[in-house]
Order: C-alpha cells, then structure tokens, then sequence
C-alpha cells in the first residue's frame, strides 16, 4: 500500500482518545434524542399520509413508523448509548448504538424535510466500534484509534467543502449564489430578534455569503494544524455556528461535538496518571486517589505537553 | 512507546471503507440529492435567491371548534415540523385531506384540546427590492375544513 496514503489515514493517536470519544459521543446521544432534537420523537403521531421514505428507507421496503416502534427504538438507543458510553464491549454496543442511531434517522428524515447537520456524527458512530478495548488513561499510539479521529475529521472537513459544491450546483453557479439574496431570505423565515435587525444591513448579510464560503473552502487546514492553531481556528469554526444560531437558531450540534475528535482528549489525564500501570477499568475516572496532582491541574488541556 | 500496528489486511480493509464512502459522499454531491441520505449533497441553503426577487415562508393555520386560532402549526400539535410539510407542499396543495390527517393526528396528541374545523396553508411572500424586503403579500394555498 502507497506510503503517504496509510501514513496519513492511520497516524497513531493514544488509544485514549478513542475512549473519551466514546465518553462524550455516545452520552451526546441522549441529549440529542431528549433535549436538542425531540422533533424526532414528535413523529409517533404523524400520518402515516405524510411518511416519504428516502432512498434507503425504500431499499429497506421500511413502513411508515408506528408509535410503538418510534418509542421502541428510542428507548434501545437510549439504553445502548448510555452503556456504550461507559466503554463496555465497545464492539457489540457501539454497532448497536449505530445500527438504533441511523434507524432514529430515517424515522427523523422521512417526512419530507432532510437536515444536513450530522454526516460527521453518524460517520463517527460508524468508526468508533472498529478499535477494540480502550481506556481513558491508555497513551498507547494506536493505528486503529488514529484511523477513527481521521475518519471523523475528514468527514467534519467535507460537510464543509463539499457545502460549497452544492451551492455550485443547487446556486445557478458558485458567483450566482454569491449575489443572492439567500441569507436575506434564511432571516425572513426564520430570524430570531438579532438576526432581524441584520435585514436593516443588507450588505452586510451579503458580505456574509462571502464570508460563509471563504470559511467552508478554507476547512482543510484544520486537517493540516496543529497545536494553539488549531485550537484557535476550532473556535473560530464554532463561533461561526453560534452566530448561525444567534440569527436564525440552526445549530449544528451533532456535527459541533465531532470536533472534538480534533483535541488531545487523551491528556486530560495527566502524565503520571497515565504513566499508571495499574489501570482498573472501575477506575477509570481517574478519581481522587491520586495524590500530587492539583485539581485543577487534572482536567486542564495541557496544549503545549507532547 | 510502541505504536500498536494494524495488520496488512486490516488496513486495506478500512481504506477500501473509507474510499468508498468518500465516493458515496462525493456522488451523492455530484449527482445526488437530500433522497440519498446520508450520502446526499450538503444542501443547506444552497440555492440563490434573486435580490430583487419573492421569497416565500409557508405555515399552518388551524381554526378549532371554538373558533380560536393556531398560529403557526408545527411539532408540538402535529409532530411535523414547518419544514416538514413545507417540504410536501405540493402534495398537500393537490390533496387537501392531508390537512385532515393533520386534524386528526392534533386530536390523537392533545385529546383534551377542541379538535380543529378548518386548517390551511397560508404563504406569505415578502418582496425584495435590492435585498430589501419592501411589501408582503399572503395568500391561503390550500383548505380543509371538518365535514
């Protein structure tokens, strides 16, 4: 296999990292199902009249969701999730957690509205089974757990760019939707107060589309920094989604939480914690236990540390 | 400390994944559309409105029994979101007993509510002039009313 290729796709991260994702991933799916996104669960009653299967629900010869089967498949997907997130057996909970989270999708999808907001997360969800046993406080450099963060980075990366392919395509050409009047038309359906007051500053609304499409063109360099950098144009990629949300109250969430698949989340444990053999999966908390490390020490994100 | 390699297979196995769902991706953006889920384009505000041109916002009205009015139906009555019937919107035009699929589903949710008599379709289209929205005019698209 052609070097650059396996040495870009399978740079080794700590196995840590694998674990943490799994942490925060899998508990971000309750908070999407319960309290982000519970328009999902709203579709228990929708008529059976209204159901659109997508390409893939029709494959499946997939019926119109009843109420128990929506309740149903919540309720698994919650359990799944909650216990994946705890780390144990990773391969079997995590394809459970995979296989209930793309269902919750075709019931969430299949009604004529299809959002874009959670490629990065499902392609996540995909991934994060294929490393076996990890552990918080496991540095080992891994070539599985480094194929998961590329896998989850470069999907994040490709909502982006290929955004900007589809405004070429659905836009009348790339400089067409440039000089629309498509983010004057977002604030008229759906401003929020704020963004109201930005169709008073229509240049500026405009000024913005250029600004959009310079930003999702230059997404990626967050494949290529490293460090501080990339840390600060992480937060300049999620500023731009709290001013989305700020004018017109559309978050990317479940795409938001795949960026941290781009921090070191492995050294949120200290180095002499990790250099612990004694690594007991009851443990794994990295609790009170250990002496001389300040509290304040333990959860800090040490940036500069490598 | 030492790297924990894959095996030549392994390897091969998850770049042949990872290639193929990198052309999905890149097909559904090239020829696809939101149908493909989840290979379908990004298509998110996409298409380009004409500055001096409509544009149009869409939502429920329903009237219940009692004579009050529902502004702006969306997931809590019926569990359909605006986008979502938007997105349907010549279906429910052509058929208007689908408006009363939605009567009876507020029914089912809120049992304890009067049901509604009449729901419609109401589209206000808001008139651009140089990115300025300038006059608005609405119009009611479609009607259903109880029998």
């Amino acid at each position: 296999m052609d070097r650059t290729v396996t040495r870009w796709l399978f740079a080794p991260v700590a196995r840590a990292r694998v674990a943490w994702l799994r942490t925060l991933l899998y508990l971000f799916v309750p908070v999407d199902v319960l309290l982000t996104t519970p328009w999902v669960a709203a579709h228990d009653t929708a008529p059976a009249s209204l159901y659109r299967p997508l390409f893939v629900g029709r494959l499946l010869e997939h019926p119109a969701p009843t109420y128990w089967w929506v309740h149903l498949v919540q309720v698994l997907l919650l359990a799944a999730a909650v216990v994946a997130a705890t780390g144990r057996a990773p391969r079997l909970l995590g394809a459970a957690v995979f296989v209930l989270y793309f269902e919750w999708m075709l019931i969430a999808m299949s009604y004529g509205k299809v959002d874009h907001d959670r490629f990065a997360f499902l392609v996540a969800l995909a991934v994060l089974p294929t490393v076996g046993a990890a552990r918080r406080r496991d540095r080992t450099p891994s070539e599985a757990a480094g194929f998961v963060v590329r896998c989850i980075t470069t999907a994040v990366v490709a909502t982006y760019v290929l955004s900007v392919a589809a405004k070429h395509r659905f836009g009348g050409g790339l400089p067409n939707w440039l000089e629309s009047a498509v983010f004057v038309r977002a604030v008229l359906r759906r401003g929020t107060p704020l963004g109201d007051l930005l169709l008073d500053v229509p240049w500026l609304l405009h000024l913005s589309q250029y600004g959009l499409v310079a930003m999702e063109l230059a997404a990626p360099v967050l494949l290529v920094l490293t460090g501080r950098r990339l840390y600060g144009a992480l937060a300049a990629y999620a500023l731009f989604h709290l001013g989305t949300w700020a004018a017109i109250a559309i978050v990317f969430l479940p795409h938001l939480v795949c960026f941290l698949a781009f921090l070191p989340l492995e050294r949120l444990l200290t180095e002499g914690q990790a250099a612990e053999p004694d690594d007991a999966p009851g443990r794994s908390d990295g609790g009170s236990a250990h002496a001389g490390v300040p509290p304040g020490r333990r959860w800090r994100l040490s940036a500069t540390a490598r | 400390m030492a790297v924990d390699e894959l095996s030549t297979t392994r390897r091969w196995v998850r770049t042949a994944a990872f290639a193929a769902g990198l052309a999905l991706l890149l097909a559904g953006t090239a020829w696809g559309d939101d149908d493909h889920f989840p290979f379908g384009p990004f298509r998110m505000y996409s298409t380009a409105d004409d500055p001096d041109g409509r544009v149009l916002s869409t939502y429920l009205q329903a009237v219940d029994t009692e004579g009050r009015v529902v502004e702006r139906v969306g997931e809590h009555e019926v569990g359909l979101r605006r986008a979502e019937y938007e997105g349907q919107l010549s279906r429910v035009v052509d058929d208007p007993q689908l408006l009363g699929d939605l009567a009876e589903t507020f029914s089912r949710r809120h049992p304890d509510r009067p049901p509604w008599a009449e729901v419609r379709v109401v589209q206000t289209a808001y008139v651009l002039v140089d990115g300025v929205p300038t006059d608005e005019k609405t119009e009611v698209l479609a009607e259903w009313t109880a029998p």
